[in-house]
């Protein structure tokens, strides 16, 4: 069935009693070159018109399969806008399928280390995570990676195959995630990284040695995940992007004078750090079914670009904050002497800014004066611009994904579009 | 934590090779067969590829990492020496070797004990962080020499090293049974950290304990040999059982050790484990026996007179002699495994299976 079918259903549900007469309904909605014979083979896009009334917060259970995309949440403007210009909010496309997935990774450590539970909670419940950017991401990406089935298989061998596909692709997410939390934990061992996306850094509450060890122990389930999949590429593949998280991290901490006005090592650095987890995981989801080195290489530099814009507007808003202007973020990254883009670009537009960069910022008056020369250069909108690249890149990739008239396929890649440019314009 | 260090410092294992003036071969071949000497050379391999192995981008990281496998570093290498000889005991007879088989295997062989040695480090470079430890092996430890976080860095590359090198063995078992034996090191010190007053006096909490720090890793990896030859479910259960039965048994010995020391009387050794709290089977054992011993042990350790009324109680118990009884068992156990092993006339089989039958005894003659 297609999720069109499923919209209309909904509509026409909101309309009469529940359950009565909502199939005729929801034909009647469909254009009317849509027959009842048409609504088992594929539609094409009904005008947004036709549907008028205002959907709102339609959360279909969550079930693994391979139409899950059947439940997805719309909000539809009463001016009857064109479907074209909606944005469909990206996330809310796998809100269940993740609500899933962090229901399993919190069962799994509240039962194997109770003590840790209250540890796992802290990254794993909503709101802590930073809207769960990279399993969203991952789930997105298995979608817009289907390959096509025909209709008639529904249900047959192929149909549990791809069920079977999606629990993996869902391993994934959840050894993404896991490595992830790992290395924010091992980050955090003797760094005063007060707070952690808002959320107090368990290393505060918990102390170093239950950070390591909850570390250790994401770590030590992820190898098991891992190897459970029994893939050796995807393994190979996971393995190198905890070495790069590792490798990023020791650049951070060991940088030479040199290193820190380099902004060739930066990018190095911020790819370890932020992009080589999300690309390799990326990449990872797409061997898992079995598509060609090209396709798989397409996912791969989704992630890449979409983890380096992600960063690049990260080192923006540590400046700007919610407002345009200077001044008003955390400051947090200039103040533990970690110089980024911006600064990198100001530094080649006042060579100046050399000295008070070396001099480091323990003085609060070099923070002063660097932020006097950021404003004067144009280090934020270069910063910016180079995020747009890399965004712009990450959108050419699933653009050249292979041609696919599966509807589930279509609004995936439309999401992964989206995320970027949410990535790009996001104000926090 | 798992205290190979302080049995590599211990003399006696290099003098393990007399033994062989054994029963079933004559003089000639020992010298023309000894295992020992063969897997040195082998061992000498693996050490040298290690240093290799564990190169990273970052030079910090890199002396990070390879901090334990520099020259005087290494310790006395006893799992990889293991791993060696165990997999000279279970190799199948071939009436026809094809040398560029066997050499093929002995890499492979050999790939396990690098991977193994790596996650052992790799665990021991985590628990100085955890535990505080100034020294290991003799020298510094590496949160003291690099500071902690690089230290926890260093431990995190090892581990993913040693698992993108056993996924190259291309064996999803043997993958399998290593991640096993990462997620039990851990299990192991998170039983150690959330330890209630009620386990602390549990033996058998204790002895689960000990198999997940200790012994889980070196059974995994000798049931791993087991099936990169090719061997059958038993031979691999046999393989793991020795592992299993060789780490409890050293735990043990090492529990002794930590009360006696170089003397048979109590008080003259480093008591390290009663000051962190850690409550070995000796005294255990000796709560069996002294019942208002038990609430002291409840109570924890944090009060230095509880330490003395348990160092006041132990040498009244049975405690030592009772630990060295159920580490003898142990040690047995392992031997067995190794005596139930399917029969074989390659003299060098036999040769390495004695050698590992006599590791168990040396483990329990140790004084140090």
């Amino acid at each position: 069935m297609s999720w069109r079918w499923a919209l209309a259903r909904r509509v026409a549900a909101l309309t009469t009693p529940r359950g009565t007469g909502g199939v005729a309904q929801a034909q009647r909605l469909l254009p009317s070159s849509s027959g009842a014979g048409a609504l088992l083979g594929r539609q094409h896009l009904p005008h947004a018109s036709q549907i008028r009334s205002k959907v709102v917060g339609c959360r279909g259970a969550a079930f693994v399969s391979s139409r899950w995309l059947h439940d997805a949440q719309y909000h539809i403007h009463q001016d009857g806008a064109s479907r074209a210009e909606e944005q469909q909010d990206p996330f809310e496309l796998v809100a269940d399928e993740l609500s899933l997935l962090a229901n399993r990774l919190r069962t799994m450590v509240a039962i194997e280390v109770p003590k840790l539970a209250s540890a796992a909670e802290y990254f794993f419940k909503v709101g802590a995570e930073g809207k769960r950017f990279r399993p969203t991401v991952l789930l997105l990406m298995a979608t817009a990676l289907k390959f096509p089935m025909s209709e008639s298989t529904e249900g047959g061998v192929l149909s549990i195959l791809a069920n079977k596909l999606r629990t993996r692709q869902q391993n994934i997410a959840e050894i993404t995630e896991m490595i992830h939390v790992a290395s924010l934990l091992h980050d955090d061992v003797l760094d005063d990284a007060d707070t952690r996306r808002g959320v107090s850094s368990l290393n505060l509450i918990m102390g170093n040695k239950l950070s390591v060890l909850a570390g250790d122990f994401l770590l030590s389930r992820a190898c098991v995940a891992l190897a459970a999949l029994g893939n050796t590429e995807v393994v190979s593949l996971m393995a190198t992007a905890v070495e790069h998280l590792v490798t990023g991290e020791t650049m951070q901490i060991s940088t030479s004078r040199e290193q820190r006005r380099s902004m060739e090592y930066y990018l190095q650095k911020t790819y370890y750090k932020t992009a080589s987890l999300i690309s390799n995981s990326c990449e990872a989801v797409a061997i898992l079914a079995g598509h060609t080195t090209e396709v798989s290489m397409l996912a791969y530099e989704y992630g890449r670009n979409l983890g380096l814009a992600f960063q690049l507007i990260d080192d923006v808003l540590d400046f700007t904050g919610t407002s345009a202007s200077l001044g008003k973020g955390s400051l947090s990254d200039i103040r533990h002497g970690i110089v980024t883009a911006p600064l990198l670009y100001a530094i080649e537009e006042f060579p100046q800014l050399h000295e008070v960069v070396d001099q480091g910022f323990d003085n609060p008056a070099n923070v002063e004066l660097a932020l006097d020369y950021l404003q004067k250069s144009r280090g934020i909108e270069r910063t910016k611009e180079l995020a747009r690249e890399h965004a712009n890149h990450a959108i050419k990739a699933i653009e050249a994904l292979p041609d696919s008239d599966d509807e589930d396929v279509l609004t995936s890649r439309r999401a992964l579009i989206d995320i970027t440019e949410i990535v790009i314009t996001r104000t926090k | 934590m798992c205290h190979w260090d302080k049995f590599i410092r211990s003399s006696c294992y290099f003098h393990s090779t007399s033994d062989q003036t054994s029963r079933e071969e004559g003089s000639t071949a020992k010298e023309v067969l000894d295992p020992l000497a063969l897997i040195k050379d082998e061992v000498s391999e693996v050490t040298d590829r290690l240093r290799s192995m564990v190169v990273a981008e970052v030079p910090e990281l890199t002396a990070a990492a390879g901090y334990f496998f520099r020259a005087g570093a290494e310790g006395k290498r006893t799992c990889p020496t293991v791993l060696l000889l165990m997999a000279s005991a279970i190799s199948m007879d071939m009436t026809d070797p094809i040398v560029g088989l066997e050499n093929k295997l002995r890499a492979r062989y050999m790939r396990v004990a690098e991977i193994t040695e790596m996650i052992h480090i790799s665990s021991l470079i985590h628990d100085d962080v955890l535990d505080n430890a100034d020294t290991r092996r003799g020298i510094d430890s590496l949160n003291f020499a690099t500071g902690k976080k690089l230290a926890v860095l260093a431990g995190d590359f090892l581990l993913f090293r040693a698992f993108s090198a056993a996924v190259s063995l291309d064996n999803a078992e043997v993958v399998s049974l290593l991640a096993t034996a990462v997620n039990n090191l851990v299990t192991g010190e998170l039983m150690q950290m959330s330890i209630t007053p009620a386990q602390r006096c549990s033996m058998d909490y204790y002895l689960q304990k000990t198999y997940f720090k200790t012994a889980a890793l070196i059974s995994n990896s000798c049931k791993a040999i087991a099936v990169l030859a090719g061997q059958t479910t038993e031979v691999q259960a046999l393989a793991y059982q020795y592992g299993k039965h060789l780490g409890i048994a050293y735990q043990l010995i090492d529990d002794i050790l930590d009360f006696t020391g170089t003397s048979a009387s109590l008080g003259k050794a480093s008591l390290s484990d009663i000051h962190q709290g850690i409550v070995t089977a000796p005294i255990l054992f000796a709560i069996e026996e002294f019942r208002q011993l038990r609430e002291i042990v409840e109570q924890g350790f944090d009060d230095p007179s509880n330490v003395d009324t348990v160092l006041e109680y132990l040498p009244r118990s049975q405690g030592i002699e009772r630990t060295r009884l159920l580490a003898a068992e142990h040690a047995k156990l392992a031997a067995d495994a190794i005596d139930s092993l399917p029969e074989s006339v390659d003299r060098f089989v036999l040769n390495s299976r004695q050698a590992l039958k006599d590791l168990t005894e040396k483990f329990m003659r140790r004084t140090q």
